[in-house]
């Protein structure tokens, strides 16, 4: 089990990631650039959006 | 000659039922479809993806959903987890013991209980909100297989 948040979250974004390649692109080249793409946004976006509501308080 | 007429009938012979036998195999086993299909490198990464998302939701003790009449939204998180075939029949019996689909509406029910108390069980986990995230994602991504292989059956992608 994994108690990281990031570390779920990195799984998680190349796992969604893989599967979308595999499923809308054909070539090995093409799915390696969506799984690039794609995962990386995930995260780096996750991030960045993280970092955005940092200022935010919870209640 | 010959060649050209099996080449002919062959894929008017398959085309009739290789749409619903296509998700049907896809729903049973996530990758399965593809495999009928021939597609066998995309079934065994589907497999292997979609198996994991589901590993890793059941071993963050996320919980298979259960039909709560009062909570319409259950009703949805059930299709999602039963669009996963064989694999949700284990998570189910990993979660409550048994095979069970819906909650019993009568409080007084020993068996509601019993199968809340299971539920509590994995809820305390620290891990519960991210088990619950992977089961559900596991679900949605056999919901485009099926509908994949249909279209792949169907000759509309190949």
């Amino acid at each position: 089990m994994i108690r990281s948040h990031l570390l779920n979250m990195v799984v998680f974004s190349a796992l969604v990631a893989v599967f979308f390649a595999f499923l809308t692109q054909r070539g090995t080249r093409d799915r390696l650039r969506v799984i690039l793409i794609l995962g990386g946004s995930m995260v780096v976006l996750s991030l960045v959006l993280a970092y955005v509501m940092y200022p935010f308080p919870l209640r | 000659m010959s060649e050209t007429l099996a080449e002919q009938t062959i894929p008017k012979a398959r085309s009739a039922a290789a749409p619903f036998a296509a998700c049907f195999l896809a729903w049973l086993v996530p990758g399965l479809g593809h495999f009928y299909l021939g597609k066998k490198v995309r079934a065994a990464v589907f497999f292997v993806v979609v198996g994991a998302t589901f590993a890793l939701g059941i071993a963050s003790d996320g919980a298979a959903s259960l039909i709560e009449e009062r909570q319409p939204l259950t009703f949805l998180a059930t299709f999602d987890n039963v669009a996963l075939g064989t694999f949700d029949l284990i998570g189910r019996y990993l979660t409550y013991g048994t095979i069970v689909y819906a909650l019993p509406g009568n409080e007084a029910d020993p068996r509601r209980a019993e199968l809340l108390d299971r539920l509590r069980a994995r809820v305390r986990s620290v891990t519960f909100e991210y088990g619950n995230t992977f089961l559900l994602t596991a679900g949605l991504m056999n919901i485009l297989l099926i509908l994949d292989a249909f279209d792949i059956a169907t000759g509309r992608k190949d």
